[in-house]
């Protein structure tokens, strides 16, 4: 771009910032270095509010108050436009540009957002100590994010399903992104793979939500509670040499029952039996499955 | 958003002007790192503020840029005077990295990250917490210490191991590389001194680790190559016919052939290292596989294994 292009994108943006009134296209190509044919100024105009748009900057097309005949105007709120100063300390700048830099999600830009918060800053940074091999993206993860920050309802098509839900979480587990959300027709909580997801999710204009207080997250999911099945709670007895990278694996809080011979019996939420009998059964002659019955059955019968 | 080279510079300017503005004359040098650029192009981008300003761009009306030795002051720039919020992606970029870093076995809850990442969360009005969950792997805190405490000093371990593929614990001497993470889990690479090679262990499956006083020269380069699965020449090699639900195993082991099937299966011919692993993946996939072709001591592998199972259900 031009240092003569660049100047009048900032320009622009000063303008529009500055404006407490909708500013008319005709006032805009007498104010600022744009080209005296009316086509031509089109053209270059157009191109600079995608330019503007492109980057995120919230560029609002309205009627001009009082004006008639009616006549359109522009202006950026600066509410909208303005990022309030987060107060990030030298250290904790630093902190988040190590964790950027360490942690990469594909696709996504790792540190432009640092740019706004203070810049790239290296001090009081420790080493990791881990090595983080990027993230998988997905083209609908940055917009998710939106849905969820803002409380939106979104839809989505799901196993050949349009779908309306409430986006409260996304997580990344077992090197796969997840949405947790109310879906509106089945009346139910349900978690959703991203890569599954059918096209692209779009926001509604239905009223924001609130998401429920009693969802536990900051805990690693096992496979098994990612299904949309019925909920059914399992009971699984692990042998001694097993209990300790089970339990590493499960978290201490799903143990409940120790024996004394070194064996434990943890208790699972079950929405995925696939994915649980393949759980189970990936310790070979070393679980049990006790209760219920219809896990129990369902195990022997794939062995069968 | 994947901006143009154009729109990175409008960006850079439009997050630099007022944080220059804020600050008591930085010096070049501290803005150049700060914003990522060199002293040229900085030169190139302070010169296209000279011009910029509000109506009706009389000089009283410009943003004032003064540069005076290494030093650089922005005045006047109050329609400026904040940077640009974030966009969804740099905003779900940076929490994605803050909550992975905190979400690792031993992060500092109350540290600088954990502060950050709170005070970012409360400006774009999300409870990062509640919003966003990512784990990167599971271990237990203090064999994660002692592991990156080996790295970093190049000592030997000693490890507590439950080797999934043998289905037994095991004692081994390692002398570790690196930690790293991917897909879901941590592992640590090393020289094993048992195996004689180059090996990688799931650090959730270390139940102890103890730093030793040996001391090791590490690879010129290491890297966490992806693959925890490699076949030796003299591993035992099987036929398996996969219906379509199973046909992801040929994507997820370093399968030697694969040729399609009538009805959508794959026939595909892989290495089996242990027989533990191979039990798993018969038992696991049940009526979805069909062993055409096995060494005699494979062959009835899953037959063997399932009754095994089925025995603590009678």
């Amino acid at each position: 771009m031009s240092g003569q292009k660049l100047e009048r994108l900032l320009n622009l943006t000063a303008l529009l910032l500055d404006a407490r009134r909708p500013i008319t296209a005709e006032r805009i190509q007498q104010q600022l270095d744009y080209p005296e044919d009316r086509t031509a100024f089109r053209r270059a105009f157009e191109r600079d509010k995608d330019e503007l748009r492109t980057m995120g900057i919230p560029l609002r097309v309205e009627k001009v108050p009082g004006a008639l005949p009616e006549v359109d105007g522009y202006r950026i709120p600066r509410e909208e436009y303005a990022l309030r100063d987060p107060g990030l300390t030298t250290e904790e700048l630093g902190a988040l540009h190590l964790a950027a830099s360490a942690v990469q999600v594909e696709g996504l830009p790792s540190t432009e957002g640092l740019l706004k918060l203070g810049g790239l800053v290296t001090e009081g940074a420790r080493d990791l100590g881990v090595q983080v091999a990027p993230l998988p993206a997905d083209p609908n993860l940055a917009r998710l994010f939106g849905a969820v920050s803002s409380r939106t309802p979104v839809r989505l098509r799901y196993h050949s399903q349009d779908r309306t839900i409430d986006p409260y979480r996304l997580e990344f587990q077992r090197g796969r992104w997840y949405l947790t959300g109310y879906d509106h027709l089945r009346e139910e909580e349900r978690n959703y793979r991203l890569e599954r997801i059918e096209g692209d999710i779009e926001l509604t204009d239905e009223p924001t939500f609130e998401p429920p207080a009693t969802t536990v997250p900051g805990r690693a999911r096992g496979a098994w509670e990612l299904g949309g099945e019925e909920p059914l709670r399992a009971r699984v007895r692990i042998d001694g040499p097993q209990v300790g990278w089970a339990v590493q694996h499960l978290g201490p809080d799903h143990v409940v029952e120790e024996s004394a011979d070194g064996s434990v019996v943890v208790e699972l939420p079950v929405t995925n039996r696939a994915a649980f009998r393949s759980f189970v059964l990936s310790f070979l002659d070393h679980a049990e499955v006790l209760e219920p019955l219809e896990l129990r059955d369902d195990l022997i019968a794939w062995l069968s | 958003m994947s901006a143009s080279g154009s729109a990175v510079r409008l960006q850079r300017l439009l997050a630099m002007v007022p944080w220059i503005a804020g600050q008591d004359g930085p010096t070049l040098e501290e803005v150049c790192a700060r914003f990522g650029l060199t002293a040229k192009e900085l030169a190139a981008d302070l010169e296209v503020m000279w011009l910029v300003g509000l109506p009706p761009y009389t000089p009283d009306a410009l943003i004032d840029v003064v540069q005076e030795g290494d030093r650089v002051w922005i005045h006047f720039a109050d329609v400026f005077d904040a940077p640009q919020r974030l966009t969804p992606d740099q905003a779900v970029a940076l929490l994605t990295a803050g909550a992975s870093v905190l979400a690792l076995p031993g992060a500092d809850d109350g540290g600088a990250l954990a502060r950050g990442v709170a005070k970012l969360s409360a400006v774009l009005g999300v409870d990062a917490d509640q919003v966003l969950d990512v784990d990167l792997g599971a271990g237990a805190t203090d064999v994660l210490d002692v592991l990156r405490m080996a790295v970093a000093d190049r000592r030997r371990v000693h490890l507590d191991y439950y080797s999934y593929g043998r289905d037994a614990r095991t004692e081994r001497d390692v002398d570790p590389y690196l930690v790293h993470a991917e897909d879901g889990s941590l592992y640590v690479l090393g020289h094993c001194h048992q195996a004689g090679g180059e090996r990688r262990f799931r650090v959730d499956r270390i139940a102890a680790a103890v730093l030793l006083d040996e001391t090791f020269d590490p690879p010129a380069s290491v890297s966490g190559a992806r693959g925890v699965f490699q076949p030796d020449d003299d591993d035992p090699r099987v036929v398996l016919d996969l219906s379509p639900a199973a046909s992801w195993v040929a994507e997820t082991y370093p399968v030697e052939s694969t040729e399609p099937l009538s009805g959508g299966g794959l026939r595909v011919r892989l290495a089996v290292s242990t027989e533990g692993w191979f039990e798993r993946l018969l038992v696991g996939l049940g009526p979805e596989v069909t062993v055409v072709d096995a060494p005699r001591a494979l062959r009835h592998a899953g037959r063997r294994a399932s009754a095994r199972i089925l025995d603590r259900y009678r």
